[in-house]
């Protein structure tokens, strides 16, 4: 009966999208394995989803983590300072902010076309990396939020942008991200051309 | 000396060895949570084959699927000459650092 059984669908497609097109059949099929044979019939199918969905995010670039750790810590640290030591203009901190972003992102996507050698990956790890940013940066913000809601803290924040802005601008990265990653794939992709053109000669 | 093994790719290199023709993926993982005693991911097993391919320490090859893997290939690992080697100089670089110490320590502290 297990032989019937499918993993989540949207977990199989994530899976395609981090691994190397050559090593997709082979490692699917042996999670589809391990999911039918033990996880499955041991622990029932919510349980096996949730074991399957967590093998996959463990293929998931160790790289696109940390990227995304780096995204969030510079995007809690800008909401602190705006919340605690507000600014009369944001335009500086806003440029150094925007700035560190796009920097972070587009490295993501440089790091994983370096390591893979596909820009597809770059654009990829982009997506990935914003869009666990985007969870972590929301989830920090509602913890600050939880801590310090005091009257003058409520006028900063009502001062920066206000609350709607902070819960929604990780999520508005998230489509930045694919073109940021796909940009620092590019980037990287030209860069290994142009070593190798240099090699050549 | 060839490469500087960390543990996990011991164990990794050393399940193929223990498999045999029957070292592929999900075989690999099982033999190695059985020596580590403990969860492993099949992430860190597949980069770490991953890293040992580009080494050169082991050479891969697809196989036949089974139906309980609705047909999907087998990627079967054997470990090269220089995989041998680097094992065994692994082996050799513990043994020296032993040296002259009876296991298990006691009466260090």
């Amino acid at each position: 009966m297990t032989e019937t059984a499918y993993p989540p669908r949207w977990a199989e497609a994530l899976l395609r999208t981090v691994l190397k097109p050559g090593d997709f059949e082979s490692v699917s099929g042996d999670l589809l394995e391990q999911y039918r044979d033990s996880i499955y019939p041991a622990r029932g199918r919510r349980h096996a989803d949730w074991w399957y969905a967590r093998q996959v995010f463990a293929f998931v670039s160790p790289g696109a983590r940390f990227f995304a750790a780096l995204f969030s810590a510079q995007f809690l640290t800008r909401t602190a300072l705006d919340w605690f030591a507000p600014p009369l203009d944001f335009h500086t901190r806003s440029t150094v902010s925007t700035a560190l972003g796009v920097g972070t992102l587009l490295a993501a996507g440089f790091w994983a076309a370096w390591r893979s050698d596909s820009f597809v990956n770059g654009a990829i790890a982009g997506v990935v990396t914003a869009g666990l940013a985007s969870v972590t940066s929301i989830a920090g913000a509602a913890a600050m939020l939880a801590i310090w809601h005091d009257p003058r803290t409520m006028a900063a924040i009502r001062g920066s942008g206000g609350l709607d802005e902070i819960l929604s601008l990780p999520l508005m990265m998230i489509f930045p991200g694919l073109l940021l990653g796909a940009g620092g794939g590019v980037a990287c992709t030209a860069l290994k051309r142009l070593l190798l053109f240099a090699k050549s000669r | 000396m060839a490469e500087i093994l960390g543990a996990f790719e011991q164990a990794v290199l050393l399940a193929i060895l223990r498999l045999g023709e029957d070292a592929y993926g999900r075989a690999i993982l099982k033999e190695v949570q059985a020596r580590l005693e403990r969860e492993v991911a099949a992430g860190a097993v597949h980069a770490t084959l991953e890293r040992l391919a580009r080494k050169g320490l082991v050479v891969s090859r697809l196989g036949p699927g089974t139906p309980v893997r609705s047909g999907r290939a087998r990627r079967f690992y054997r470990v090269q000459t220089k995989g041998v080697r680097a094992l065994n100089d692994a082996r050799a670089t513990v043994d020296g650092l032993w040296q002259g110490l009876r296991w298990p320590l006691k009466g260090y502290l």
